[in-house]
């Protein structure tokens, strides 16, 4: 009796996987659009006395001057450090005695802040963020301050988990000199070299209500929260600087290898990859599929391969970055010193089982499965659903992007997928090594990828110096 | 007579069916089921011995042995027999056939109002959502459910009473490596088979270990409900402990130990705290385990661990999100109902003797910036001490307007970060503060206006503003914490497992409400005791320029 009830549950478990990627959707917002070009996007919503915020002025750590990688960052930082009648001890103290969230960060597109609060304290919310963007104080001895600690917390990094200042690395090593190889929180020397004048003409330059974008979720009336924005927006100045103009990089032809050298790490850090696909890439869904099943959860090919059968590591994956132009596209993971080369191998050998062999039936229709199952949990709050909305808004998208996507995964083919894969994931002869590790250890074995070009973690920066490549000769003298 | 015995297992099955369907329906406890199989199974040589001794005959029993054989009615029952064994297996196919169409089985929607409707508990404090239930099953096994239709998922945590402090030398990390084995394989499923079906039916899974329990993690879609079960039942029932795959498991498990402890400076000092903070109790021991102690476990150290504390009696199950109690409950007593429970672990017997001296601890690494860690014994989840201890620790580390962060890192910049945590378990645990210092800090002066700060508290206290702003912030969050199904799940589990009931989760605003700052400043003089204190400092080897 038993097994006929499993038989039963098997039966009607089957008969639900192919109809329950029926879509995720946005709620309905608001859109308004002020005299002065802001853009404000309202989704009321009563379930929880919560309200988010997600403010958005695009630019960002991309628009930072070559030799002041970290610009934007700082500017983020400092915005929180005093602004309107407030100093930077009465503005923190006026968020947490109500207990709210608020805090401004810089990516490489843009400088964002993010509000959580009780629907009670929404004028004071609205207050914040408006002094914030509009009246930071931007004050000499805070910035002092600041930029001191950011050194010295990347130099504390440094001591810390060197998984974490991976992305830093790989991304100045592929990208270069271009705006997606800097590093967003600057470097130790990149930072010395900012002066409060820069971040004051930042601020001028890129920030303005012609580019600002602001979604707001959450327990509140729609006229009330569009007139106090507006009254709190609507007549801020404009943007005075354009915005950068990103060209697309292109893949880097040919194998090259990035060694940073920790003396005495007991593992190897490893970023494999080149540059991918922008935010509008056609086939997003495709490439959405074959990521999840190549790297993007616990039952990839790169998961299987370095952890569940080998032992190597106890994680990899497969990270795509998006941006308006294309970003990266990297296996990452990590391995015991002494299984370094046998780690990368098996990673390479992965990368050239997806592109040899692709996905077949029964594995795409799991990643779909997986990508639509867990998608609803990432619209829950009011704050994730202010962040999407704001994103999708700043970067030029509609709710297609989001409404359409469970229809885009279910007309993906077999064939679809093993066109995308073999566009966008690299060839084994065209690959960026970026490798960090107890040098001396694994130096001459890596050479076997490529001409290695090596720099000590100790350095104070994430761009290597000087010629990109150093080859075989080029160390032997070292 | 072997017509008789296959009429009766035909008849037996059908009434076990119908029966045993009706009584899950009614939310009977689980040995009702069994009760039902142990009547049906004495029945069976009681009507062999009557078929074999007796004939039935119009006019009642009658023994073999005195019926006229030549009157015998055998013939003409046997013929009886004969149809009845068709019909019952008739009716029995039918049955199968009817199963396989219907997912669940359920009674005709018209006769529902006169069956007596399913009794699990209901919340009975006041502030308590009143669509939560809870029930536990015979073997021990507890359950609460909190439905919520917002999104179409489901999130499971799965509380296994078992942690670092049931270790001791030898077996440390043990509980964590059990964690990860948890995923690999069953006598039914092979290594990843597990991960492989719950993706398949858009789930996504994970775990922890603490000093105290190790919690499973799953987040689905509502359509994955019965997979979930039927993959959580079958771990729990018919875990395969395979030893290839233990040995691949031991080097995943080193190079955790390797990405969080030994290559990263703050776990390398967490670790040497704790083992200098306790010298009794097993919260000295790492989580991860020692070193040589994930080389050398041994199955049989893994069989018994198993047994123990994987048993149902020691689990306790939170489900929230698209459900309904009665579906969970009934998926619960299918699955889990028959695992049989085991003895209760043994009770920790060793408590942390009293503190009679600061410790002071000191690693020399490569540390291009040095870090200090400073613990205070304390107490533990239910300890009277505890929440105020953790207002105050909102008042004195919770973000940049706290007092610690203004001193140490705006105003004197002492520090770049500072922040700090209390140990909640079931055992009196430690108030921790971690610091990291700029590359030439003078970490004498560092502690000094520390150890000053705090006992500022034991002596001046904090006001009513700092108590008024630490409470809205925890209100705050604990809103936040409810605003997910993911977040509702945890803070029913956490009250459950450490308070005993879930429902004192939604006793927090109450309580922060009662809290005094004269209570702050009591907690502050008792734990802020520089007797019962352990300071840790890690950086670069004296004489050496940090990097």
């Amino acid at each position: 009796m038993r097994v006929s009830r499993t038989i039963v549950f098997l039966l009607a478990a089957l008969g639900c996987y192919s109809s329950f990627a029926a879509g995720v959707s946005l709620p309905d917002a608001e859109r308004v659009v002020l005299a002065n070009g802001t853009v404000l996007i309202l989704n009321e919503n009563h379930e929880v006395p919560l309200i988010g915020l997600e403010a958005v002025v695009p630019g960002g750590a991309s628009a930072d001057p070559a030799d002041k990688h970290g610009l934007a960052s700082l500017l983020a930082g400092l915005l929180e450090k005093g602004a309107g009648d407030r100093s930077s001890a009465e503005f923190a103290e006026a968020i947490a005695s109500v207990g709210g969230e608020l805090s401004a960060s810089a990516d490489l597109e843009a400088i964002s802040v993010s509000a959580e609060f009780m629907s009670k304290d929404a004028a004071l919310m609205v207050e914040l963020v408006r002094d914030m963007l509009r009246a930071p104080e931007l004050q000499r001895g805070e910035f002092l301050k600041l930029r001191e600690r950011s050194v010295n917390l990347i130099k504390a990094a440094k001591g810390g988990d060197p998984g974490e200042l991976m992305p830093a690395y790989a991304n100045a090593f592929l990208f270069g000199d271009h705006p997606y190889g800097n590093p967003v929180g600057g470097s130790e020397s990149s930072l010395a070299n900012i002066t409060l004048g820069d971040l004051l003409a930042f601020h001028s330059d890129m920030m303005g209500g012609d580019r600002l974008v602001i979604a707001v979720s959450g327990d509140f009336d729609t006229a009330s929260m569009q007139k106090a924005l507006t009254d709190a927006f609507g007549d801020w100045r404009a943007a005075t600087g354009s915005l950068p103009s990103i060209q697309a990089a292109a893949p880097l032809p040919g194998r090259r290898v990035l060694l940073i050298d920790k003396p005495g790490a007991t593992q190897t850090y490893f970023y494999i990859g080149n540059v991918g696909v922008d935010r509008n890439y056609t086939h997003r869904a495709e490439l959405d599929l074959a990521n999840t099943v190549f790297g993007g959860r616990f039952t990839s090919m790169l998961m299987t391969e370095l952890r569940t059968k080998s032992g190597l590591s106890y994680g990899a994956r497969s990270t795509l970055t998006r941006y308006a132009k294309p970003g990266a596209l990297f296996i990452v993971s990590f391995t015991e010193t002494s299984t370094t080369v046998a780690a990368l191998d098996v990673a390479v050998g992965v990368l050239g089982q997806l592109r040899d062999v692709g996905l077949d039936q029964a594995m795409i229709e799991s990643a779909r499965n997986y990508i639509m199952g867990q998608f609803p949990p990432r619209l829950e709050t009011a704050s994730q659903l202010a962040r999407m909305f704001a994103s999708i808004e700043a970067n030029g998208l509609d709710v297609s992007y989001i409404n359409d996507y469970g229809d885009s995964l279910n007309a993906a083919s077999r064939e679809s997928i093993a066109a995308v894969i073999n566009k966008v994931y690299p060839p084994a002869d065209s690959l960026v090594f970026v490798i960090l590790g107890d040098a001396d250890s694994i130096r001459d074995e890596i050479l076997q990828y490529g001409p290695v070009t090596e720099m000590s973690i100790s350095e104070e920066r994430f761009h290597p110096q000087g010629e990109r490549e150093s080859g075989l000769s080029g160390r032997a003298d070292q | 007579m072997l017509k008789v015995a296959l009429a009766y297992v035909l008849a037996s099955l059908l009434v076990f069916w119908l029966l045993g369907g009706l009584l899950i329906w009614l939310g009977a406890p689980d040995w009702a089921n069994e009760f039902l199989l142990l009547v049906l199974a004495i029945g069976f040589p009681v009507a062999l011995i009557f078929a074999w001794a007796y004939e039935i005959t119009p006019s009642g029993l009658k023994k073999s042995l005195d019926v006229d054989q030549t009157q015998s009615i055998v013939f003409k029952t046997g013929q009886k027999l004969n149809a009845a064994v068709l019909v019952l297996a008739v009716l029995g196919v039918l049955a199968l056939v009817g199963e396989q169409l219907l997912p669940t089985f359920e009674f005709p929607k018209i006769i529902e109002p006169i069956l007596p409707a399913p009794v699990y508990e209901k919340p009975d404090k006041e502030g308590v959502p009143a669509e939560i239930r809870a029930h536990t099953l015979k073997n021990g096994l507890r359950i609460i459910v909190w439905p919520d239709h917002d999104i179409p998922n489901v999130v499971m945590y799965n509380y296994v009473r078992a942690g670092g402090r049931n270790e001791y030398p030898g077996i440390t990390g043990l509980s964590h490596f059990f964690e990860h084995m948890m995923f690999n394989g069953t006598e039914k499923r092979a290594q990843g088979e597990f991960d492989e079906t719950m993706e398949a039916a858009g789930g996504a899974n994970n775990a922890y270990t603490s000093e105290d329990l190790t919690v499973y993690q799953d987040w689905f879609p509502r359509t994955a409900l019965e997979t979930i079960f039927e993959l959580e039942g079958d771990r729990l029932k018919n875990l395969a402990i395979e030893p290839s795959v233990v040995e691949t498991e031991r080097g995943i498990v080193y190079s955790e130990r390797r990405s969080n402890y030994d290559n990263d400076n703050f776990g390398r000092l967490y670790l040497e705290m704790n083992a200098t903070a306790f010298i009794a109790h097993p919260y000295q021991f790492p989580v991860i385990g020692w070193a040589s102690d994930i080389e050398n476990w041994t199955q049989e150290d893994l069989e018994s661990y198993f047994k123990t504390y994987y048993a149902p009696n020691n689990l306790t199950m939170v489900f929230t999100g698209d459900v309904k109690p009665e579906e969970v409950f009934n998926l619960a007593r299918k699955y889990f109902g028959p695992i049989p429970a085991q003895e209760a672990p043994q009770a920790i017997r060793t408590v942390e003797p009293e503190q009679l001296g600061e410790r002071r601890l000191l690693i020399e690494v490569d540390a291009p910036t040095p870090l200090m860690h400073v613990a205070f014994h304390a107490g533990n989840a239910t300890d009277p001490r505890t929440l105020p201890m953790n207002v105050l620790l909102n008042i004195l580390v919770g973000g940049s307007s706290s007092r610690l962060h203004q001193v140490l890192v705006e105003q004197e910049q002492l520090a770049l970060a500072i922040g700090g945590f209390q140990m909640e378990g079931f055992d009196p645990g430690l108030v921790y503060f971690y610091l990291t210092l700029p590359p030439d800090a003078d970490i004498a002066v560092v502690e000094n206006r520390l150890l000053e700060e705090l006992n500022r508290v034991a002596t001046d206290g904090v006001t009513e503003a700092e108590l008024a702003k630490a409470r809205n912030i925890m209100i705050a969050d604990y809103w936040r914490g409810l605003s997910t199904i993911n977040g509702k799940a945890a803070t029913l589990g956490g009250a459950e497992v450490f308070f005993g009931d879930y429902q004192e989760a939604f006793a927090l605003p109450g309580k922060l409400d009662e809290v005094s700052a004269e209570q702050i400043q009591a907690v502050a003089e008792d734990i802020f005791n520089r007797k019962r204190m352990t300071l840790g400092v890690l950086r670069s080897p004296a004489g050496e320029d940090a990097q």
